[in-house]
Order: structure tokens, then sequence, then C-alpha cells
């Protein structure tokens, strides 16, 4: 609502206006906004600083206080790491086709319904996959897709779909695609949501305009509702799409990283590197790299998206 | 002419709620299914061609507050998840109140700083974190679930809390400051009163998210002691008995039905929440 003002004279008599008002001390608004500021930085900054001081040494979770110095040797052997490699490879594989066919769904989902009668009941149908916990979907769909005896291959055979009954996780592109499924089934509400919401909160006006002068219902959405929406989607894919990047809880539970590596994402890649082989200077190598990376997207999102939306 | 484009917009409307119906339906299925299996004995979860039609039994609903800690995992859920809401309200308005009433050298930093923190990967942080709680000896502790749940979701309470705040009318503000209110008070007797929807918004939501989370409570928690619902349901897998589907489907079932209630309560302002405040309502 109210930025910073242009010139150091505007700020100054700001100011002069506000103590004239308030009498508040100068010091107010930082202290109200320190401790969480202070709160996230001791869960931020320190975690960052540790894992890059780890990074440099060849460190082991079992054996503590035999740390050897091995400079960037960590990093470099990430480099030369298929794993790590495929597992960067995955993550894109798997967390962009997710976003991708959520988007969509979601956005044409969203166009069928906000001008419906009965949006409201639509909607509570739609978002009820989002309400179960992430690990409780991630065991339903392992379930669903079990080798032998899914329910998947079982209703795709009857329907004639697929009449051939499908090895979901011991085919690599399957085993992907049923991680996809997954979360498009459990986050596509999400995006759902936020457009109607959106959608709704938009003027009606133009849309009826648009109407009288001739233009089909798909048109004014897609000339009109649609451009109006950009910001909103912009802001809504970069949460999404951190989410999606981030994913661990379904593949821990759906498939670990299985068959030969092939679902194994960057998440998982640190979770087995640091807590199963408990090779600790390698995991904090990869985390500082997932790090910077984030923190880069992080600040370009923000500033790009966030900042003209709230002003 | 006029009736042909009447049945052309019939034929939408048919064609609309088809493909809606197709999309409820693929929604719908998988949660059929869980109640289902919540519902049948463990012989007939896991046959080949499934059971569709099973013989009903309450076994699995009686078996699982049997056979697993489940009041322990709903204490430690509780616990955890409360807690960090009530450590985030009592961080987050007072940051809130500053981000968006005053004005002040570093305040947009300041704040997207808070926002970016939304941002960061998990797994990354995860090792750091783990040494961090070994180190404090809060390992297998409800309280270090708190601590963390509370850090997760800081940023998307202060950014929703902040986002109601902005749309309190300054003028009632200026009322109460005429009549020689310093800061604290306006933002006590005025400001929270009247962004109250913001304030109960934030915390269904922080609260949704940290009875969901599921990396970090894994990692710091290894019995039922700590262990939350969330993490507990992934213990369901009894060595040669396999997964326990039917006791996992129970738990599901179990925390959906107050998931749905919150969410009810805050429908209204779901997408505003989900965005962090960038929609308005």
């Amino acid at each position: 609502m109210s930025s910073v003002p242009a010139s150091t004279a505007s700020v100054k008599s700001a100011r002069a206006a506000a103590r004239r008002r308030g009498h508040d001390p100068r010091w107010l608004p930082y202290a109200l906004v320190a401790p969480a500021v202070a709160y996230l930085l001791g869960i931020t900054l320190y975690p960052f600083i540790y894992a890059l001081y780890k990074s440099f040494y060849q460190s082991s979770f079992t054996m503590p206080g035999m740390d050897t110095f091995v400079g960037l040797g960590n990093y470099a052997s990430l480099f030369r790491d298929g794993d790590f490699l495929a597992s960067v490879v995955n993550t894109v594989i798997i967390s962009g086709s997710s976003v991708l066919a959520e988007f969509v769904l979601a956005l044409g989902l969203a166009a069928l319904v906000y001008r419906d009668p009965w949006v409201k009941g639509w909607r509570m149908i739609f978002l009820a996959p989002m309400l179960f916990m992430p690990s409780a979907v991630s065991f339903m769909w392992k379930l669903l897709f079990v080798p032998g005896a899914s329910v998947v291959n079982d209703l795709m055979g009857h329907t004639g779909v697929l009449p051939d009954a499908l090895n979901w996780v011991g085919n690599p592109a399957l085993a992907r695609l049923s991680l996809v499924v997954a979360d498009v089934w459990e986050w596509t509400p999400f995006l759902f949501l936020i457009f109607v919401g959106a959608l709704q909160a938009q003027n009606s006006d133009l849309e009826e305009a648009a109407k009288v002068d001739g233009a089909r219902s798909w048109q004014v959405f897609w000339q009109v509702s649609l451009p109006l929406l950009r910001p909103i989607i912009a802001i809504a894919l970069v949460l999404r799409g951190i989410d999606a990047v981030t994913m661990f809880t379904k593949v821990y539970v759906m498939t670990q990283g299985a068959p030969a590596g092939n679902t194994e994402t960057v998440s998982y890649f640190i979770y087995r590197v640091g807590f199963n082989q408990f090779d600790a200077g390698t995991a904090a190598a990869a985390s500082v790299l997932v790090l910077i990376v984030t923190i880069g997207v992080a600040q370009y999102a923000v500033s790009r998206y966030f900042r003209p939306a709230m002003e | 002419m006029a009736s042909s484009r009447r049945m052309a917009q019939h034929s939408s409307r048919i064609g609309r709620y088809l493909l809606l119906a197709c999309w409820a339906f693929f929604c719908l299925l998988p949660i059929v299914w869980l109640v289902t299996i919540s519902l049948r004995g463990r012989t007939e979860t896991m046959v080949n061609p499934p059971i569709y039609w099973p013989h009903f039994t309450l076994d699995a609903w009686r078996d699982t507050f049997d056979n697993w800690p489940m009041w322990a995992y709903l204490r430690n859920t509780f616990i955890a998840a409360i807690g960090s809401v009530l450590i985030d309200l009592l961080l987050a308005i007072p940051a809130a109140y500053s981000l968006a009433r005053f004005q002040y050298r570093g305040r947009d930093q300041i704040g997207f700083y808070i926002l970016s923190t939304r941002m960061i990967v998990p797994a990354a942080v995860a090792l750091p974190i783990y040494i961090l709680f070994k180190n404090l000896h809060l390992l297998d502790n409800p309280a270090a679930l708190m601590l963390i749940y509370a850090a997760i979701n800081l940023s998307i309470v202060t950014w929703v809390i902040r986002s109601y705040m902005i749309e309190v009318p300054r003028e009632i503000e200026e009322a109460a400051r005429v009549d020689g209110a310093r800061s604290i008070g306006i933002l006590m007797r005025v400001t929270l009163p009247l962004s109250i929807s913001g304030v109960v918004t934030a915390s269904i939501l922080a609260l949704i998210f940290a009875v969901n989370e599921f990396l970090f409570t894994l990692l710091i928690s290894y019995t039922d002691r700590a262990q939350t619902l969330s993490v507990g349901l992934a213990m369901f897998t009894g060595g040669s008995k396999g997964i326990i589907y039917n006791d996992i489907a129970v738990v599901a079932l179990v925390t959906f039905v107050p998931m749905f209630i919150l969410t009810l309560l805050i429908q209204r302002h779901l997408s505003r929440g989900l965005t962090m405040g960038a929609l308005k309502n």
C-alpha cells in the first residue's frame, strides 16, 4: 500500500509528522520486527554457515571429530557423481511435469466453474485431496499402484484404456509418472483455489462489456480475464514450483528413488547420502549448492513477482 | 438464430458439467477407495484382482487404536502444532504491524527477507538442523518439533496478517492516536481486533502445515515420545506383515475430518492465505 517516498525531503517530513502524531521512538518499528527476524536468521543463517563449513571437510556422522579438510573436494566429486547429476535431472523432470499439468488443469477447472451457480460446491469437492496428510496421500497412491494388485491397472484394464497390466514401480518412466499423478491429485487444488479466488475477485463489468460486444465466453476468458490474472498466476506458480522441487515425502514413501535411482530427487539424494550413508561432507556440499540456487531463485521471484503485487 | 445460440449455450453447459464430473471422479475415487480400505480385513487389501465390495468390518478402526500408540501420536501432534502456532503469533503480530504501519529504512528488505524464508529447500537445511537439535539435547522431543514448525510457518503467518493490517483504515488508528494512545496500545485495541480474520486464517493454515510436516519430523523424532501422526503412520510397516494399509487409511481419515472443519472455517479467506496475502478478497 505505502512505499518508501522517493525523495529524502518527503521522508523527513513523513518522519516529523509521525513523531508529532504518535511520539513513537524511532527504534520502535525495528524492535517490533526484530524478534521474528532473529528467529528466522537463527534457523536459516545458522544451517547455511554450518553446511558451508562442513562441506569443506570429509566428515562422517558415525565418527565425530574425525573430520579431514578437503577444500573443494566434496564439490568436485559431486559434479563427477552420476547419482547427484541424475537427481538434478529427475527433480527437473518430475517437478516440471507436475507443475505444468497442475497449472493447465487448475486454470481450466477454474475457468469452468468461477461463474457457475454451484461454485462453492465444486470448490469443496475439488479441494478435498489437499486436506489429507502428505504422508497418507503417498501411502494411498503407493497402494493404488502396488505391483500385482494395482487398482489403477485393474480399472484401466476393465475400461480398455490400457489392456496390459503396467509395472508402475519397475519401469523408470512409469515410476516417475506415478509420482507426478500423485502430486497432481494432491496439489492441483492449491492452484485451483487461488485461480478461482482471483477470478471471482475480478470486476465482472469488463467481461459483461466484452459479451455485449459479441465475444464468446472462452474468448472473454482468454482475452479479458486471463491477462488480469497474470500477477496472481506468477505468484501461485512460484509457491507451487518451490514446493514441487522440494518433493520428499512422496519419494520416501512411494519409490525410495527406485528403480535404479530414476525417481531420486535432490531432496532425497541429500537425505540418503547424509542420513543413510552418514556422509555428512557430501550431503553438506549438496545442501550448499541447493541453497545457493534456491536463494537466488527466491530473491529473483520475490523482487520480480511479489513486489509489484504487494504495492 | 436466437434459438440456435441458446442451443449452443445449452450443449456447452452439458460439456462443461461433463468435464467437471470427470475431475470430481478422479478427485474422489481414491478417497472412496481409502474409506473402503479402512472398512475391510487385512486379507482383502492386497489381492489380485482388487476386491471392490469387501466384507465390511470395523476391525481396522479398533486395531489402529489398540496396536499403535495413537494417543501418543495425537498428543505429540497437538502439542507441537498448537505450540508452534502460538510462537508464530507472538513473533508475527508485532512484525506484521511494523511492516504494515511504519515507514523506515530497510523495511521492504526485512519484509522480503521474511518472505524468502518460505522458499528454502527443507532437505538442504535438514543436516545442520539435525545437528543443532542434537547439540541442544532436543532430539525426540515435541518441543523441537514446535520450534521447527514455528520457523517453517513464520513467513506465511507474518505476511497474511500484514496484508489484513494494511487494510485497517488509517483514520480509525488516527482517531485513537488523537485520544492519546501509543502505538502498542493502538495495535492491541484497534488494529489487531480489526484484522482478526487475518490472524485466524494465518493460524489455521499454520496449524494444517504443522500437522502435515514430514521430513523434519522423521529426522528428529524416532519414538512415540515425539512422533506425530504424519510420521507415525509411516511406522505401520509391521515387518513380515508388510505395510498395514488398513490402519494407515484409518489415520488418514481421522486427520481428514478436523482438517476439513478447519478449512470450512476459513473458506472465504483461503485463496488469500495460500498466496500469502497477495490476493485481496
